[in-house]
């Protein structure tokens, strides 16, 4: 469904409203995947949907309904329980206001028409390819190739008329190799990433060089992560740019503002028009997303708001709030972790003794506070011996407060698009003078 | 059956296009979310969601699409698309893996419920939360309070090309509180009941028996008390694990394990995968003899039990471990059949958009012989742990450190002060080698978790892990915070 097609159907939720104010939010959305290992494919799913989000705000209350289904009975139904459970609801302090009109423009390339139209045949082709590297690299592999296309739209009564439209496409792998594992992974809007041959060659040389791995003592390491570790570690800041975490006290932010909070040189910003994550210009509320630096030089310098955030507070919105309401608060979806001068093979060579981490797992809060974070190692870990990779070494299990990580760190110069377990960023392979392990692993 | 004659369509043009077997999976659900935050209601929605997912089978590969819309168009279109990407995926494999079912069901499965949470005026839901949320500002560092509801009901009817047709009602609800105090540089958490919320199969009788009013000042006060009291020592020791936390342990270190997918790799690349083997059924000893860890999706109240899972498997009770012993997998029919035994009804799908696969349903420890408070009259120097505050497990689902969010130290047998900041540490088959005391069925709770992420795209699955309190000696503690 296409952004008129979106809006149409906007359009009908609101001429069916007889709330005081409302808003619709319109996803559409087609993905398609292609899972695989052991050389077949075990998984090939192609799902579309299109969703109705109806937020009603009668006398103050509020109330949410949602369908997916699009015919006038269906839209008619949806509003009239979105104000009856507004009814239900209590009289807030302060009375919700709906975005109004805002003059928008997307990101250049966010929509390619190839990963549109991107077919099973393809990412079959793609698939196929890794399974060639793993046979020539006598490994066996397991992965994924995927692509989809969809939209958001969100228009309320106060004149908000927000379209976007995006495509994504990406692909990872992991190959193992008798007692070692390597991984690669790209993802962008466009399929012209997907080099299957290269993705499978970078994971099997992984896979090849650890082989063999030898225990390492867990302890304090200099490490240097890949951005696919490194995303996994920096996504848990995200909670902690949120007014609200900030404002309760659960953020290591939390009276913080204006200080030095990492070390000079760390600039992380909320970017939606970044060329590698080109996203929406307006968040979930249709109010438009600023591009600002949330910790710049290592000072914190921004919070992130969404409408109630923003008059609570009294600061500016900022533009990014989730589906109203809800109790999550103003979140960043388009984490950007600015790149430094070294190369990573630079930062490889500088470095005396330490380990090479290509991607971590099952990454946890211990302490939100103080951002201490547990997981492990996977998929290539390597020992890095007078600045050189020496060898492989079995996986360890680290427990580190990022924030007093990033107090003492370099970053790679080159940026990546990450996927993470749940949340993508852009991030270069950063360089940590000291990272604490807790134990080891039997591989 | 409301929705025969689509299937009809569906799978007469599935087998046209080539298919050699398909099934499909007509699904509406509702979804009701309740929360209320620091006095407002934060959120308050109802959310209605219907499809239909087709799954074909070409040359060993399967096919799946998904379509929301029901005109003749778009089912054709559907399986067109499912019988295009098995025969892509076909073309592209260089093994076989998928079966034509040979057992077909017709039948209707409803979940057993007390009290219908449709009965229940949505007045008197908002009035239950903002009652309980406002008991937990029971202490001045409360700085966050929240109370929640979320009800679900699923009509689901699925149909085959060898003449499946199964009809399924499926209710689960579930809730909770929690409060977060703050100050002097900390935060703490607490969570009732266990740290997820209860949650199981079945109707508002879940919301009742979760006593969310009567345990509100309770909770506050503890996460207060927590700011303050002494952090848990390091150290190797004996710990006593709640029984909400022992269901965390085995959904982590014997679940996950045991899905025979991931032993087979079919996760690899991102739950990973198992240090189990399928040649180690019978050989391999997992825990202590009083160890014993069973399948039950049929077990009222399970957060996952349902008559027939979501490739038409009628469900089953099935053991993994016991006593002491590795004896069976959760499985599929793919991936039973590669290892010449019997799926154990564990394929689900979070929603008509999602492709069924191996999900953990309900998987339990059997309770022991001890009375609770007798778990702790031999231990010299301990500490219990109650209620998970941080997880975190390799990909082999060997190496684990959990977290909790309140503990107490035991000297000499006896509980004693409050301590923060509990974590402990260990490897799979070393813990629950360790376990000498398991708690007795008066202690024991269906304790289900609604969030269990696995499979590319995620899914989010609901399960349960019955369990009761268990005692482990000599268990690395304190791990988590460096000591």
């Amino acid at each position: 469904m296409d952004a008129e097609a979106r809006r149409a159907l906007a359009a009908r939720v609101l001429e069916r409203s007889r709330a005081d104010a409302t808003e619709a939010i319109v996803t559409s959305d087609h993905r398609a995947l292609t899972r695989f290992t052991h050389e077949f494919v075990h998984q090939n799913v192609d799902v579309e949907n299109v969703a109705i989000r109806v937020r009603a705000i009668v006398d103050g209350r509020t109330g949410v309904a949602s369908t997916n289904a699009g015919d006038d009975a269906a839209i008619d139904a949806v509003v009239r329980r979105a104000i009856e459970i507004a009814a239900f609801a209590p009289r807030p302090a302060e009375v919700p206001v709906l975005a109004p009109y805002a003059s928008l423009a997307a990101p250049p390339a966010a929509y390619v028409d190839a990963t549109a139209a991107a077919t099973a045949e393809q990412r079959a082709g793609v698939a196929a390819a890794i399974f060639d590297q793993a046979a020539s690299n006598g490994c066996w592999c397991s992965g994924y190739v995927t692509t989809s296309d969809g939209g958001v739209t969100i228009a309320t009564t106060a004149g908000a008329d927000a379209s976007f439209d995006g495509t994504e496409c990406g692909a990872n792998v992991k190959m193992t190799a008798g007692d070692s594992t390597g991984f690669a992974e790209c993802y962008a809007p466009d399929t012209l990433v997907l080099d299957g041959a290269a993705l499978g060659a970078r994971a099997a040389q992984k896979a090849r060089t650890s082989a063999d791995p030898i225990a390492v003592e867990p302890g304090e390491w200099t490490v240097i992560l890949e951005p696919a570790a490194f995303g996994e570690l920096a996504a848990f800041l995200a909670t902690h740019f949120s007014a609200q975490s900030y404002d309760e006290g659960s953020s290591f932010l939390s009276g913080r503002l204006g200080e030095r909070v990492m070390a000079t040189g760390v600039t992380i910003r909320d970017d939606y028009a970044h060329p590698l994550h080109p996203d929406a210009p307006f968040d979930y509320e249709g109010n438009p997303k600023a591009r600002l630096a949330l910790i710049e030089d290592g000072v914190a310098r921004n919070l992130l708001t969404d409408s109630a955030w923003a008059r609570k507070l009294g600061r500016p919105n900022t533009g990014h709030g989730l589906p109203a309401p809800n109790a999550q608060g103003p979140f960043p979806l388009d984490l950007v972790i600015e790149p430094g001068s070294p190369s990573l093979d630079e930062l490889i060579a500088g470095t005396k003794r330490g380990l090479l981490v290509t991607r971590l797992w099952y990454v946890r809060i211990v302490d939100q506070r103080r951002t201490i974070l547990t997981g492990m190692t996977r998929d290539g870990t390597f020992l890095i011996v007078d600045g050189k990779i020496a060898r492989g070494v079995r996986n360890l299990r680290f427990n580190q407060s990022l924030v007093d990580a990033l107090g003492t760190c370099t970053f790679a110069n080159e940026q990546h698009r990450t996927g993470g377990y749940s949340y993508a960023l852009v991030a270069p392979a950063v360089k940590f003078d000291r990272f604490t392990f807790a134990s080891t692993t039997a591989y | 059956m409301e929705f025969s004659a689509h299937a009809e369509r569906a799978l007469d043009t599935a087998l046209a296009r080539g298919a050699a077997y398909a099934d499909v999976r007509f699904e509406r659900a509702r979804t009701e979310r309740i929360e209320v935050r620091n006095g407002e209601v934060a959120d308050l929605r109802d959310a209605h969601s219907e499809g239909f997912g087709l799954r074909a089978l070409v040359d060993g590969a399967w096919g799946f699409a998904a379509c929301a819309r029901f005109d003749d168009t778009s089912l054709d279109a559907a399986a067109a698309r499912a019988v295009a990407m098995a025969r892509a995926g076909a073309a592209a494999s260089r093994q076989r893996i998928g079966t034509i079912p040979l057992e077909a069901y017709v039948d209707r499965y409803v979940t057993p419920l007390e009290r219908d949470p449709a009965g229940v005026p949505l007045g008197e839901r908002v009035a239950l939360l903002l009652e309980a949320e406002a008991g937990v500002h029971s202490a001045p560092s409360i700085a966050v309070g929240r109370a929640w509801i979320d009800l679900w009901r699923t009509d689901k009817e699925f149909y085959s090309t060898i003449g499946s047709r199964i009809a399924q009602t499926i209710y689960q609800s579930g809730g909770a509180i929690s409060a977060l105090a703050v100050g002097d540089g900390d935060s703490q958490v607490r969570m009732w009941p266990g740290d997820r919320g209860l949650y199981f199969g079945g109707g508002w009788e879940a919301i009742e028996l979760a006593e969310l009013r009567e345990n509100a000042a309770r909770i506050g006060e503890e996460a207060h008390q927590l700011l303050s009291a002494p952090q848990c020592p390091s150290g190797t020791m004996d710990v006593i694990l709640g029984g909400s936390q022992v269901s965390l342990q085995i959904h982590e270190s014997c679940g996950h394990a045991a899905e025979l997918d991931r032993i087979m790799g079919w996760e690899a690349n991102f739950s990973g995968t198992s240090f189990l083997d399928p040649a180690e059924r019978g050989k391999l000893r997992y825990g202590s003899p009083i160890v014993t860890i069973e399948i039950d999706n049929t077990m009222p109240r399970g957060f996952a039990t349902v008559g027939f899972d979501d490739e038409g498997t009628k469900s089953v009770r099935a053991d993994i471990i016991r006593d002491g012993m590795l004896v069976g997998f959760e499985s599929s029919r793919d991936t039973a059949g590669q290892i010449g035994a019997a799926s154990t009804s564990c394929v689900r799908a979070e929603s008509w958009e999602y492709v069924p696969m191996i999900r953990m349903c309900n998987l339990n420890l059997l309770p022991g012989d001890v009375p609770f408070e007798h778990l702790f009259d031999d231990v010299r120097d301990g500490v219990y742990m109650e209620a998970n505050r941080s997880w975190s497990i390799d990909d082999r689902r060997l190496n684990f450190q959990f977290g909790t969010q309140i503990g107490w130290e035991i000297k000499h047998g006896k509980r004693g002060r409050m301590l923060k900041n509990p974590t402990y540490g260990g490897v799979t088959p070393a813990f629950w080698n360790s376990c000498d005391a398991i708690a007795d069925a008066a202690s024991w709770f269906e304790w289900g978790t609604p969030n269990c992420g696995k499979g590319e795209p995620m899914q989010t699955g609901r399960t349960t892990q019955a369990a009761a309190p268990a005692r482990f000696r000599n268990v690395a503690v304190g791990v988590g915070y460096g000591r």
